[in-house]
């Protein structure tokens, strides 16, 4: 009872993982359900409106997730082994959250100075190079990007205020 | 009969030094190309098509479609050996041929993924220089009903054979759910853009076999504690010639499966 109860606190179990995904999920199927009923999901004069597929499928979304999260909360055969020991998520984590923020600053700042700053963010802080090779290889990539796809490609990628002092 | 010779004239054309040169370059450059995730297939044909300004018209086309297979078996490398798939096409590679290269078997997955591309490939062909009017009639009876029937029982039959009916429905809706973002083609209403005109043309097959395959191996390769590396292949002669021996077992499947993709093309 006692190594049951140390073995699933030092991790994730299988259940818990299902559950927390379920509830995500959920809340993704009502913003369908919510988005698709502004738009009309009925039965118009000429056939189907445009929200009707993906209101049906947001409701099928959402009762499947239910399933899921009662059959993980209070299911018999539900899985108690370990899904993710804690001290794995902390360096799943530390790799996926500066990740979402690279792309939520791409957003704000451009995606060439974003990608200077996570290439030496990452650099510095998880492998400790130097201060010299972080700051020529970031630096360094960036810039070989920017005159690829700016100047050789003229294809345009989301650029921040930056870019916009000098012009593009 | 005048297709064969019109085949027989092609073949004479080709068979010179230096359309079989730009061949082999060709190939080269899409299988390099098609090797890094994202850029493959069209897009690697797109971005080298300025090399073929200066050559003459049908060695350029030459070229550009051994540019195009190469990429598409290149797609193949990847997915056998990091997990990844590397051209759209190259999804279904990755379950079978990423265990194989975890068992250590990776030199016979690559060679049946090329054997099976080219006999597909050579199908397709001959398909197309034989039969294609025939094969056109087949399909222009082939209405939304029949579409849609098809449709059904691909995705019955995924419930009925997977593990977890609700988590294959979670995932199945998931699927449509970002299928049905944009503007639809009927009413040209947008659907769940929430304002953003980036997402009016939807969200690309590309970017989500990136984001489900890519950043899901990086994470696992972090949860591991273990540099990014693929398993390590040794493809030489040997495996491939022992791998072609045991194919001729299979050729109920190659037959099957060469029917099957140019029913769908």
């Amino acid at each position: 009872m006692e190594q049951e109860q140390q073995r699933a606190d030092r991790g994730l179990t299988h259940a818990a993982a299902d559950a927390l995904t379920a509830c995500v999920i959920f809340l993704v199927g009502v913003v369908m359900i919510i988005d698709n009923y502004r738009i009309g999901a009925g039965w118009a004069p000429d056939g189907p409106e445009s929200g009707y597929f993906p209101l049906r499928i947001g409701v099928i979304l959402c009762v499947a997730s239910i399933v899921v999260i009662l059959r993980s909360l209070f299911g018999k055969e539900r899985k108690r082994e370990i899904f993710v020991p804690w001290n794995k998520f902390k360096l799943v984590l530390l790799v996926l959250l500066p990740t979402m923020g690279y792309v939520l600053a791409i957003e704000f700042i451009g995606i060439y100075v974003a990608s200077a700053l996570f290439i030496g963010a990452f650099m510095r802080v998880m492998d400790k190079y130097s201060w010299v090779k972080t700051l020529a290889i970031s630096i360094g990539t960036s810039v070989v990007l920017f005159w690829l796809f700016e100047i050789q490609f003229l294809v345009p990628l989301p650029k921040g205020p930056l870019e916009a002092l000098f012009g593009y | 009969m005048d297709e064969f010779s019109a085949l027989f004239h092609g073949f004479a054309v080709v068979l010179t030094w230096y359309n079989i040169g730009m061949m082999t370059i060709g190939m080269v450059l899409g299988i390099v190309i098609g090797v890094l995730p994202g850029l493959g297939g069209p897009n690697g044909v797109a971005i080298l098509l300025p090399l073929t300004f200066t050559m003459p018209p049908t060695s350029a086309i030459i070229m550009l479609s051994c540019i195009y297979w190469g990429t598409l078996f290149a797609g193949a490398i990847t997915s056998v050996l990091f997990n990844i798939p590397g051209e759209t096409h190259s999804v279904a590679t990755t379950f079978d041929g990423y265990p194989l290269a975890q068992q250590g078997r990776a030199g016979e997955a690559l060679t049946a993924s090329f054997t099976g591309s080219f006999i597909g490939a050579f199908v397709g062909v001959l398909l197309i220089t034989f039969l294609a009017p025939r094969v056109a009639k087949f399909a222009l009876e082939f209405g939304p009903a029949e579409f849609f029937a098809v449709y059904l029982l691909t995705f019955c039959s995924f419930i009925g054979t997977g593990k977890d009916p609700a988590k294959t429905i979670i995932a199945m809706m998931l699927g449509f759910g970002l299928a049905a973002i944009g503007m639809d083609t009927v009413s040209g209403e947008l659907r769940m853009t929430f304002g953003w005109s980036e997402l009016l043309r939807g969200i690309d097959f590309l970017i989500v076999v990136i984001g489900l395959f890519g950043v899901g191996e990086i994470l696992i390769s972090m949860e591991e504690g273990l540099a990014f590396e693929g398993k390590s292949a040794k493809i030489n002669m040997k495996v491939v010639l022992e791998t072609w021996k045991k194919l001729p077992k299979y050729w109920l499947t190659l037959i099957r499966s060469s029917a099957i993709g140019c029913w769908r093309a």
